[in-house]
């Protein structure tokens, strides 16, 4: 250390709550929703490594810790005082920008004609063009139909932004007085970042300040280590699933091996399937990218909650992100909605997390994040377009303790919407807003319960969008015995129709009278079931989230017959629970999925499609897949297939690997 | 509605009771003289060191109880009830499919990194939660409305889970009050003995999460208020006290006894806004236009922001993790308190706080079994507090424990020498006082003011101990240290007006209608203002009204509050005032966007008589020569003359490094500061000219 530990805690204090200031300033000065509402944005300050020292805790988006500033102004060359960088191109930026909507600023912070530091920002603006509204949609396949892309380029020079850039920038939104109140905003944060700065550099001198680019940071790595020091040395794999593509009902899977060794962390996406013709991809050009170790950062801070957040957590972290991957795509794939893959990245470190640390990890989290957006005709011709609710399920059960009913904020800690403020600016009624029973992961300790949106549409002819409709088919996993919670279902209850469940929605025209029901999955369940105290169960009756046949079937609790309040009926439990009854962690659909798909069949698939050139691996993956599934069922996974179906479909994958993978070949 | 009419002869009374201490002001208008007490709380049961204060107090006023005019009384009972969940029993009864409201609340989580954190505890149960088939659309009118026989059911529903309160919530009942306030009647009358909290009575604003919670914490706190104030009654009526007692209020006001059982919800943050409410009248009076409150506690300080005579607002603040969107003094916790603790952590950083030794077992120097220093240790360790002084001496220090412990923590960051736990105790001070500018200064970066713009106005007990650092630290130019500060609030509280605030969302766009809509409502709630505080008991003198209006741009997420008095109720005038503000606050207007009025709002204030301060003598001596101590500043040791705050008279000016004692709290001047007496008894500390 080269700070004495009073003067380190000082300036650790102070650089934070600059950033934090700087934070405050961007949310009072932003225009638009994003920043006033949902905080979709950040400030920090970063070293002359382009990583960041000095991190916010409590405003703005905690994840983008690890990001990398450094190519974006090595790609800028010289800066002078007054400049400030400006992009928004994930791949051009090297992954500090990762779809085109967050716009990225740096300015330089002199000292005496040097730089000693640079004050950042981003925030996710309201469209940069392309091919839809809002720039964002998960059905583009290419980044080109995402906006404009903004390579990394100085915005402000000698203190004034270019006009050139403005023009040019203006003429590709949507929003164009909105994005530059926004950018405004961003300038006016990094000007306070670098007052701040100045006034530290004042208070304690500039080489104080440059030690605590380092002190910080390398104290930040240590608490790190020590937190992962304490898990146990090896290899931990895991797999998860995707529902689908969004643009076919193809599964995306999802592969990571985990090497522990000595408070280090090797992270190996190996076996993760090729980029996809969608906007999922998450653009890490391989690196150590926070979109790629949320969960290992959230572990360390759950062990140690004051650690301070800075790029030293990073450094334990090695990565293996295989190019051309869904973790690590090359352009020109698309990127828009990269959001909707994190949060399976998520469930995949945290299973494999699990494997290592099972006192410590939660089984899967319900995983999924469907914004329920209603458009309704205004009656002039346009839309008043409103999200009724931002739906999420539950988290995981984790030993010791139930998981979380109806909030998930492992990727993002968004606020909803109140029911009365959605009435007041659409004719909808929402009917049920509330808790799902029976959703639950059952375990030892259960499972969060999903939630239950249930809204009659008041307007003809309104438009509906959920999209990231997920965890219908693969369910949130248990664990340690625990079983997986309920999948998720999308129900449109037509007046005089029948009921029709989705397992993908993009867009439903709806009648007046109409119905919508979104269910969220559950959340994982953590350890037997037949284990849990029945006086949990019997708690989790009287709160209703737990129906006396759940009871009786998932955790063998009988209840007795004939007195007024319930009451477990202690002998016939433990007669129920004698008898014994496994509970799978996947549900059926998986274990039907991976009875054809082996991890074996996977692993020379991947090693296959990764030695194909780019443009080959999809319709590869695809024409392999509909051979297979040929075999199949229709609904299959959803629905069980006979046992020679499942046989033909074995074989006809082996045949299709032996063609594209010819053994020794 | 009140029991009795005020008497302005007699004396009035300000208590507050907090966790340590219950402290007491004495207004005598026939002397024109200001007392002031602490007596040490009774946790178990608050009345009784109310009790045995007054006694004492009255006894040193000389005065016998019939002198008393009125009591001015700030509690923490609510408070302390929601945030440790320990309220009364009670049952939620809401709109059918919306018995999660509660569980779900705002769906976010304390953290998002950290997934062994827990959301926070509702304030009823799931089990306890009954649905209704009543509802409203957003314009107020009932699309779904129980019949004799459902109502039976839900009063058979709630009876059933014996609760000894019950809160009443329906989806879009902002709009329709009255209907709201009707269906808990009709259930009240099928519930004998149990009160019935209507929401929408209460609070008609829009969001139904945060106005549950209205109608969950009143609800919940309303029986355990009922029965502090039965009791504090009978032990008043033994000690022959018949004065009226009023309950300061969140909103830095105070209502008759009758309003706060009723709405005991507005109680809950009273003891700070009080203490701030005292401090920008004091600002006011000896002129100085903007303020920065600093309240030092044991287990955290906190600051609020005071302009011309005005503290600032807040409609969204938290209470024990739940938001409470009822207007209140805003408050802002900046992190350490006198209590909080020193400690070395495993990388040898040193850290202050968040973990607070509170006042039990408290510092290691109370000799009460505290074994973790605190930020009070180091004061001791330092010099900046006098062992034997400590609260006029009524609680001796033991200066040899609070050495050692810091000794300690000299180990653990590697210092050695001689001075080693002085270089410890002076370094925590150091990460103490850090954190807290740090906090202040996000406070003030949130709203864009500049800090060099405000002066510090410290009270409380350690208030005045730390303000010096405090203002140094963060480049403060002026420190107003009143002459009362360790017992503040209970001066705020003596001196409080009667206020009430009043709300009612629209939620409609400002046209001729939506401008007729809001004048009308405006009007309703100023007749509803009028009309309580004519049966608040005569204490007000005057009424004033503050109007005003949450308004925003049609799609924009968030609204403004814009004041309406002088603004001419007619759309363009409604709509010009809201671009200023909107302009003012965010740099821009949009001439082209429709403006929208969310709520109307109306606040009453009733001026109650002012209480002076008495004023100080002028100086006609120059001060005595004053005896010193040795207190150790960073550097090393210095010389600090020592003063006692009784012997300064107006006009006397002291040197740093020097330290002023009094009976309730200790104030340093470090060196390069200096402070002059002024005519009111404060101590005004600036930089002295280099």
């Amino acid at each position: 250390m080269r700070l004495d530990p009073v003067m380190l805690e000082i300036l650790g204090n102070k650089l934070t709550a600059a950033t934090e200031e700087m934070g405050l300033t961007l949310q009072r000065v932003g225009r638009t929703l994003y920043v006033k509402e949902t905080a979709d944005f950040c400030c920090a300050l970063a070293g002359l490594d382009g990583r960041f020292f000095a991190y916010p805790r409590s405003i703005g988006v905690s994840g983008f810790v690890g990001l990398d500033c450094l190519p974006a102004i090595a790609a800028v060359g010289e800066l002078a005082p007054g400049d400030v960088i400006l992009t928004n191109d994930p791949y051009r930026s090297r992954g500090l920008a990762t779809h085109l909507p967050d716009l990225h600023v740096i300015a330089p912070c002199f000292h005496e004609g040097r730089i000693v530091a640079y004050a950042w920002a981003f925030l996710h603006c309201s469209d940069v063009g392309g091919r839809v509204p809002s720039s964002i949609s998960p059905t583009n396949s290419e980044i080109f139909q995402e906006g404009l892309q903004i390579p990394p380029l100085r915005l402000v020079r000698g203190g004034a932004i270019v006009p050139e850039v403005e023009l040019l920038f203006r003429a590709n939104s949507r929003t164009p007085d909105a994005n530059m109140g926004d950018i405004r905003a961003m300038l006016a944060a990094l000007e306070v970042g670098r007052a701040r700065i100045a006034r530290i550099i004042a208070q304690h001198g500039a080489e104080a300040l440059l030690a605590a680019q380092q002190d910080l940071p390398d104290y930040a790595e240590r608490r790190a280590r020590a937190v992962l020091a304490a898990l146990p040395e090896g290899e931990f794999r895991f797999v998860d699933y995707l529902d689908s593509d969004v643009v076919s009902d193809l599964p995306v899977r999802l592969a990571v091996a985990l090497r522990l060794a000595g408070g280090g962390i090797e992270i190996d996406f190996t076996g993760t399937d090729p980029q996809l013709a969608a906007a999922m991809n998450i653009p890490s050009v391989g690196q150590v990218h926070p979109w790629l170790t949320l969960r290992v950062m959230a572990l360390v801070a759950t062990r140690d909650p004051g650690v301070p957040l800075n790029a030293g957590l990073q450094r334990p972290i090695r990565m293996i992100a295989p190019e051309g991957t869904v973790v690590n795509p090359l352009p020109p794939a698309a990127v828009g909605v990269r959001h909707a893959a994190c949060v399976r990245v998520n469930d995949l470190l945290n299973g494999a997390l699990g494997l290592a640390a099972p006192e410590v990890m939660t089984a899967a989290n319900s995983g999924m994040i469907v914004p329920v957006v209603v458009a309704e005709p205004d009656g002039q011709g346009g839309r008043n377009v409103q999200v009724v609710e931002p739906m999420t399920g539950g988290t995981g059960a984790r030993r010791g303790a139930d998981g979380t009913d109806g909030r998930d904020p492992s990727i993002s800690n968004l606020a909803n919407n109140p029911v009365e403020t959605v009435e007041a600016e659409l004719a909808l009624e929402v009917e049920r807003y509330a808790l799902r029973a029976d959703s639950a992961g059952p375990g030892e300790w259960r499972g969060g319960c999903g939630l239950e949106l249930v809204f009659r549409i008041g307007a003809e002819g309104s438009l509906v969008l959920a999209r990231g409709m997920e965890r219908a088919l693969f369910r949130p996993w248990g664990t340690a015995g625990g079983g997986p919670g309920a999948a998720a279902e999308f129900t449109v209850l037509r007046e005089g129709a029948l009921d029709e469940t989705l397992r993908r929605v993009d867009m439903l025209e709806l009648r007046a009278g109409d119905r919508i029901r979104l269910r969220t999955a559950g959340a994982g369940g953590y350890g037997e079931p037949f284990r849990r105290d029945p006086a949990a169960v019997l708690h989790d009756l009287r709160q209703g989230l737990v129906s006396p046949e759940a009871a009786e079937r998932d955790y063998g609790v009988v209840l007795r017959e004939g007195v007024p309040d319930l009451e477990a009926d202690l002998e016939a439990t433990a007669a129920r629970r004698a008898r014994g009854g496994a509970t799978a962690p996947w549900g059926s659909a998986r274990e039907a999925w991976e009875a054809v798909f082996t991890g074996a069949a996977m692993a020379r698939l991947s090693a296959a499609l990764a030695a194909l050139p780019l443009a080959r691996r999809q319709p590869v993956r695809r024409a392999l897949y509909a051979a297979v599934l040929a075999h199949l069922p229709a609904d299959f996974p959803a629905a069980p297939a006979p046992a020679v179906a499942l046989e033909a479909a074995r074989r006809a994958l082996a045949t299709q690997l032996d063609h594209i993978a010819p053994e020794g070949g | 509605m009140n029991e009795a009419v005020v008497q302005e002869a007699r004396a009035r009374i300000g208590i507050d009771v907090g966790g340590t201490f219950t402290d007491f002001v004495l207004f005598d208008p026939a002397a024109a003289r200001l007392l002031r007490h602490k007596q040490p709380s009774t946790p178990e049961d608050p009345s009784r060191a109310v009790a045995e204060g007054l006694a004492a107090l009255l006894e040193a006023a000389g005065l016998g109880p019939q002198a008393v005019g009125l009591l001015m009384h700030g509690t923490t009972i609510g408070l302390n009830a929601v945030i440790q969940r320990r309220g009364a029993r009670i049952a939620l009864l809401v709109t059918e499919g919306f018995r999660d409201v509660l569980e779900i609340g705002r769906s976010r989580m304390p953290s998002s990194l950290n997934f062994h954190a827990r959301k926070e505890e509702p304030l009823v149960p799931r089990a306890r939660v009954v649905e209704i088939a009543a509802r409203f659309d957003a314009s107020g009118r009932p699309t779904r409305w129980p019949d004799a026989a459902e109502l039976d059911r839900a009063a058979a529903a709630l009876r059933a889970l014996a609760p000894e309160a019950v809160a009443l919530m329906l989806i879009n009942g902002y709009a329709a009050p009255e209907a709201e306030a009707e269906l808990a009647g009709a259930l009240a009358s099928r519930l004998p003995g149990l009160p019935v909290s209507s929401a929408a009575a209460l609070w008609p604003e829009i969001r139904e999460y945060e106005r549950s919670l209205v109608a969950c914490m009143n609800a919940g706190i309303q029986p355990l208020m009922l029965r502090y104030f039965d009791r504090l009654r009978e032990r008043l009526a033994g000690q022959g006290i018949r004065a009226p007692v009023f309950v300061t209020a969140s909103n830095g006001g105070s209502l008759s006894l009758a309003t706060a059982r009723a709405r005991p919800v507005e109680t809950l943050l009273s003891g700070p806004a009080s203490g701030v409410m005292a401090a920008t009248r004091l600002a006011r009076q000896a002129g100085v236009p903007r303020i920065i409150t600093f309240d030092m506690g044991g287990t955290s300080s906190d600051i609020a922001i005071a302009a011309d005579g005005e503290p600032e607002f807040a409609t969204r603040t938290e209470i024990g993790g739940l938001p409470l969107v009822l207007p209140v003094v805003a408050v802002s916790a900046i992190g350490a308190g006198g209590g909080s603790v020193l400690r070395v952590d495993a990388q040898g950083v040193l850290k202050v706080g968040p973990e607070s030794a509170g006042a039990d077992p408290g510092p290691v120097a109370y000799g009460r079994g505290g074994t973790r220093p605190t930020v009070t240790d180091a004061y001791l360790v330092t010099g900046l507090i006098d062992p034997a002084r400590f609260l006029g001496g009524r609680l001796a220090l033991d200066s040899a424990a609070a050495h050692a412990a810091l000794r300690e923590i000299a180990e653990g960051l590697g210092l050695t020498g001689p001075d080693a736990a002085e270089r410890a105790a002076w370094g925590a001070l150091r990460v103490a006082t850090a954190g807290m500018v740090t906090e202040m200064f996000k406070t003030l970066a949130s709203r864009g003011l500049d800090p060099a713009q405000f002066a510090l106005l410290p009270f409380g007990g350690a208030g005045p101990t730390h303000a010096n650092l405090l203002a140094e630290e963060a480049g403060l130019a002026t420190v107003l240290v009143p002459a009362g500060a360790a017992t503040f609030c209970a001066f705020g509280a003596v001196s409080a007006d009667l206020r009430r605030d009043y709300a009612r969302s629209l939620r409609r766009r400002l046209d001729a209608e939506g401008a007729a809509l809001l004048a009308a409502r405006l009007a309703a709630l100023e007749e509803e203002a009028r009309g309580w505080l004519a049966g608040e008991g005569g204490l007000a003198q005057d009424a004033t009204l503050r109007r005003a209006a949450d308004m925003r741009y049609a799609g924009q997420a968030y609204e403004l509050r814009v004041p309406l008095d002088g603004v001419a109720p007619e759309p363009a005038a409604l709509a010009e005032a809201f671009h200023a503000v909107h302009e003012q606050l965010y740099g821009f207007r949009d001439r082209t966007a429709t403006v929208e009025v969310g709520t109307a709002r109306l606040a009453i204030i009733g001026q109650v008589a002012p209480v002076p301060l008495p004023e100080l003598p002028a100086a006609t001596q120059p001060l005595p020569p004053a005896a010193t101590r040795a207190v150790f500043l960073g550097e090393g040791w210095v010389r600090a003359a020592v003063h006692d705050r009784a012997s300064l008279r107006a006009g006397h000016v002291i040197a740093g490094p020097a330290i002023i004692e009094q009976a309730d709290t200790t104030t340093p001047i470090l060196p390069g500061w200096r402070a002059v007496v002024d005519g009111l008894g404060n101590l005004g500390l600036e930089r002295a000219a280099a």
